[in-house]
């Protein structure tokens, strides 16, 4: 028999406030008059800008009625005769709606409601004699991200009831008390505040309440009520709090996430709006908007409203923050497009308002990779914002706020790392919440807070500038200053002496699944950014100026690299429309690439891996296409014509071992390596599965896309071996072996491949992934005694410890690498390279690279279908630096292209030409230069080259370029 | 237009922008059951979507069906 709990219990003292509290919220609106004559016209978005309407007109609105349908758009409309009695009067908009929409009255955008404000000023802004002709543009996100409201938040939901739409008067004695009552009661509630004073408050807020009369027909005592407020409790100073605390406005928008990038646009809008009329109404108010991508949305669609966000960026209440060009999440994308993120997003900024930023600004992205300071050092950027390993570590407390944090190269920005989170109403708790969490209270200065709506919730509210302009007036509040995000930087960050240094990545302890999930958009976005840096190239090369085509086309993968897109955390149509910009931006840069006769090596090192160089007639077979593996030959950034080599003789031996030139190999049946002996260096290579597919049950709960869990190991499914490993095509180079995996919904085809003349044994994978939850990755447990493992950043290395002693490597179980890792030991090692997997775990002597997530949420079907990927293992003598592993996993990843044209510039060994392009401004040739082995030098130039920012900016000149481990180095020519 | 290519290429794409999820399960005495995953699996409006779907189906197709609607819950959310 079911137990009901039944609790009967008295009204508490406190209940009879909040009961009255509700009562007197009721009383806002002196007057309402209800908008009759709304007429609605439903429709979806299909692009930026386009709609699919579902009716040729528009139908008659009523209260009561639905509307909005799933992932729909809603146009609103109506003319307005403003009744006399209300004419000259302080007018407001009033719609409640768990939709986002947009205003314009007679042309002009008014303002917007949203489920976090349900009016908006019209007065200052329409004729209230002439006739109001009203057009509304509202989306409806079902998906409520930060809801204060739990009962807005039951109804989130596509189809929407609508309430009515009116025309008000406001009355402010009822209002001002109403915001008092909000942050005496914020206070009351909460337990980090003094015990006493909250008690003094219950008791003295329903002495404040007792002076109301809500029993006649109009309200009083509302005056005396609010002198009370003001006599009795606002004078009350005996209760001192402690803190300084900087209250920033700011509105965090994800570009795409449960919505899709098109829907953005007027996300953006609304919040710009919304903050513009704040700002009217409050001059002091200022307010932060970051990604220089959304400006220019705004400015390409709503140009009257750039103007005005112009004005007041002039006037300094607008402040633009963040030199990246969106969001990027800061693992994956490789060096060159975070530097890229920089100078589009400066230069976009520059061009809009005159003026640089100083500032990145990233408040939701997944950690930040040791490779960013130098970046945004060389990209005019000081100052570095990111709140997630405050509040998002799931095992250590990051043991900073406001510090400085030092990159891989030795540069040096300051950080804040804010104690909370980057989406607040700015109460009272909140804030007390964020001084109490602040760790630098003694050497930082301030902390920050930041408060706002985000995510198409449009940011600041009326409430929340109320609240700030009561806070001065609490005693048991910390000290609070409203100030913009450049300036808190600089007042408390800058030239401080004590600011303690963090010197390594900014990992977060959390969402380690994003370096793996969705598979198919990191390996395009690695193809990608060669591919682009081949396009360049070859257009230097061949004096074409492709600078306007490439530039749109990166912009397009930039904002792929947006934290809620590459990461893979997002619904299904996000997906799409991510892939789709990829196959326009492959076919922009393969036009661009073009074709010649003979074969070029972009990279400015001799070509001398092992390469496998398409062709119809070959005798190899890779990714399903024929061809041949050939060693190039190709001096750095030379071309020539290449022919596969006819080696008639036997190179391998196949029987209970497989015999190579390199190798005595004993495979298992599922394609894994029961023991790598290796003839030339007389070891062993592997001590335990090695190269084994494994799969593990993968429920990371509510955060699925983002998340692995450090238990994943404690369910392993079963992979059955459907074909055992055979020899399946040989030739004078290579001979692979395939095999066939399986489990209940998927099949996975795993080929490997010896070469006669490499030591790499490379590992195709061609997997059709059915299954639910499961994690997939390939492990290999190396006959190597090592403490670290060594992994590639894009731009140098980084070692991480592979014991678990500590939490600190407790919780690194699962990291991020790019085109490759390693683990050594004094002799040998072992490497692995990929060409697009980047999560790895890295414990004791084992190496376990995640190859596919099958996740489903967002997206019900993340990853599910065809995957064709290969990596290499690599087995060298000496540590990875002097094996030159990153030299092969770069020829492992730049392809040969064909082109006939020359390189005529210097070649810049031994930096890695990372970049090679016209400058913006079209003035100068730009090199971008990287040293990735931890080594210090210099190259002596035939002439003298400018010395550059990474914004193109000259700084210097030199025939001689002085490099030290890990620098990024931009020249002018 | 079939009713299961409808539910699958006309009304999937609409759900999928708001998160949700439709899959068409079988059309039989004129009760059409559709499985709701992704955020429709747990909305608590859902009735008024499946009402909507209706009515689109009547007014699109001229046929009139009931709707079944399953909801499968992610693990996480099973309650």
């Amino acid at each position: 028999m079911a137990h009901i709990k039944v609790v009967r219990r008295s009204m508490r003292p406190e209940e009879w406030t909040d009961l009255r509290f509700g009562w007197l919220k009721r009383h806002i609106y002196s007057s309402k008059w209800e908008i009759e004559n709304l007429m609605i016209r439903d429709a979806r978005q299909t692009a930026e800008m386009e709609f699919q309407y579902y009716s040729e007109d528009y139908r008659p609105l009523k209260k009561g009625d639905m509307y909005f349908t799933p992932d729909g758009t809603a146009f609103i409309r109506a003319d307005v005769n403003i009744p006399e009695h209300l004419q000259g009067k302080e007018l407001w908009f009033s719609l409640k709606t768990a939709a986002e929409i947009c205003v314009k009255v007679n042309g002009r955008y008014i303002g917007g409601v949203d489920p976090n404000r349900e009016r908006m000023l019209l007065s200052p802004y329409v004729n209230d004699k002439e006739v109001l002709h009203f057009e509304m543009m509202g989306y409806n996100r079902s998906k409520p991200d930060d809801e204060r409201n739990p009962e807005s938040l039951s109804v989130r939901g596509c189809r929407q009831i609508f309430e009515g739409a009116y025309i008000c008067t406001v009355n402010h004695a009822v209002q001002d008390l109403v915001w008092d009552f909000e942050l005496l009661l914020d206070i009351a509630k909460s337990e980090l505040f003094n015990e006493d004073y909250r008690a003094f408050l219950n008791r003295e807020l329903n002495n404040a309440m007792n002076l109301i009369d809500f029993d006649s027909d109009e309200i009083s005592g509302v005056e005396k009520a609010k002198k009370y407020v003001d006599e009795v409790i606002y004078a009350n100073d005996t209760y001192k709090g402690s803190g300084d605390v900087a209250l920033i406005a700011h509105s965090h928008l994800d570009v795409a996430y449960y919505w899709r990038r098109i829907h953005a646009v007027q996300k953006n809008l609304r919040t710009v709006l919304i903050q513009l009329r704040l700002m009217d109404k409050y001059p002091d108010f200022k307010y932060t908007h970051t990604q220089p991508y959304v400006y220019e949305t705004l400015e390409k669609y709503y140009p009257e409203v750039f103007e005005e966000l112009k004005e007041k960026v002039a006037s300094g209440q607008f402040e633009p923050v963040g030199a990246m060009y969106v969001e990027p999440d800061c693992n994956v994308p490789s060096a060159e497009s975070l530097i890229r993120q920089c100078l589009y997003g400066q230069k976009t900024y520059e061009r809009m308002f005159g003026k640089k930023v100083n500032n990145a600004w990233l408040p939701d992205v997944f950690g930040n990779s040791w490779i960013l300071p130098q970046i945004l050092k060389k990209s005019g950027v000081d100052y570095f914002v990111s709140n997630k390993m405050s509040t998002w570590n799931d095992t250590n407390r990051f043991p900073h706020n406001n510090f400085k944090w030092k990159g891989i190269d030795g540069s040096e920005v300051y950080a804040c790392v804010p104690p909370t989170h980057f989406i607040t109403w700015n109460m009272p708790s909140q804030i007390q919440e964020n001084w109490e969490a602040y760790i630098d209270k003694d050497q930082g200065g301030q902390t920050m807070n930041m408060f706002g709506y985000g995510d198409g919730g449009s940011g600041c509210t009326e409430e929340m500038i109320e609240m700030m302009h009561r806070f001065k007036k609490l005693s048991v509040m910390p000290k609070c200053e409203h100030t913009g995000g450049a300036e808190f930087l600089e007042k408390n960050l800058k030239d401080n002496p004590n600011l303690e240094t963090w010197d390594g990545e900014l990992y977060l302890e959390m969402h380690r699944g994003t370096f793996t999930t969705k598979s198919d958009l990191k390996r395009i976005n690695r193809r990608l950014e060669y591919k682009f840096r081949t396009a360049e190239m070859v257009s230097l090369m061949r004096g074409e100026d492709n600078t306007e085509k490439i530039t749109e086309a990166y912009k397009k993968l930039l904002i792929n690299q947006f934290h809620d897109i590459l990461p893979g955390s997002h619904i299904h149509p996000v997906f799409g429309d991510a892939m789709a910009d990829y196959r326009e931006i492959e076919a922009e840069l393969d036009g661009i690439i073009g074709t010649g006769t003979k074969y070029f090596n972009t990279l400015n090192f001799n070509r001398d891996a092992l390469t496998f160089v398409p062709n119809k007639k070959g005798t190899a077979t890779r990714y399903g296409e024929k061809g041949n593996w050939l060693i190039p030959n190709i001096p750095s950034l030379s071309s020539a014509t290449l022919r596969s080599t006819k080696f008639a003789g036997e190179w391998i031996s196949i029987g209970d071992t497989v015999e190579t030139p390199y190798y005595s190999v004993k495979f298992n049946s599922d394609g894994s390596i029961e023991s790598l002996y290796d003839k030339e260096l007389q070891r062993e290579w592997a001590k335990g599965d090695f190269n084994k597919l494994k799969l593990y049950t993968d429920n990371p709960g509510n955060y699925d896309a983002w998340d692995i869990l450090p238990n994943y190991k404690d369910k392993q499914i079963e992979v059955k071996v459907v074909s055992p490993l055979t020899l399946k095509e040989k030739d004078g180079e290579s001979a692979s072996f395939v095999c066939t995996l399986g489990t209940e919904k998927s099949t996975w085809e795993m080929t490997v491949r010896l070469f006669r003349r490499s030591r790499g044994i490379e590992v195709e994978n061609k997997v059709n992934w059915q299954e639910k939850h499961i994690l997939a990755k390939a492990e290999f447990s190396c006959n190597v005694l090592t403490r670290k493992a060594v992994c590639d950043t894009s731009a140098g290395y980084i070692e991480r410890e592979t014991h678990r002693n500590t939490t600190w490597q407790q919780a690194r179980f699962e990291c991020c690498h790019h085109k490759w890792c390693d683990m050594s030991e004094f002799g040998g090692g072992v490497a692995l390279i990929n060409d697009g997997k980047y999560g790895v775990g890295l414990y004791e002597n084992t190496m376990s690279l995640s190859l596919l997530r099958a996740t489903i949420r967002p997206d019900v079907v993340s990853d599910m279908g065809e995957h064709n990927f290969c990596y290499m293992i690599l087995p060298h003598k000496g540590d990875p630096i002097g094996a030159r592993v990153n030299e092969i996993a770069l020829q492992y990843n730049v392809p040969l292209v064909r082109c006939d044209a020359q390189w005529k510039l210097p070649h810049f060994e031994p930096l890695y030409l990372q970049a090679a392009k016209k400058s913006e401004d079209g003035t100068m040739t730009v090199i971008r230069l990287s040293e990735q082995k931890g080594t210090r030098g210099s190259i002596r130039l035939d002439r003298k080259v400018k010395l550059l920012n990474m914004l193109e900016e000259v700084e210097d000149e030199t025939d001689v370029i002085e490099y030290k481990p890990f620098e990024i180095i931009t020249i002018g020519l | 237009m079939t009713v299961q290519s409808y539910v699958e290429e006309v009304l999937q794409p609409k759900l999928q922008g708001d998160g949700g999820w439709v899959e068409y399960v079988c059309l039989e005495n004129g009760v059409l059951t559709l499985t709701f995953r992704g955020e429709c699996s747990k909305c608590l409006i859902l009735h008024r979507c499946v009402a909507w779907i209706e009515e689109q189906i009547k007014l699109d197709l001229r046929k009139n069906v009931k709707v079944n609607a399953v909801r499968k819950k992610p693990y996480f959310q099973d309650t």
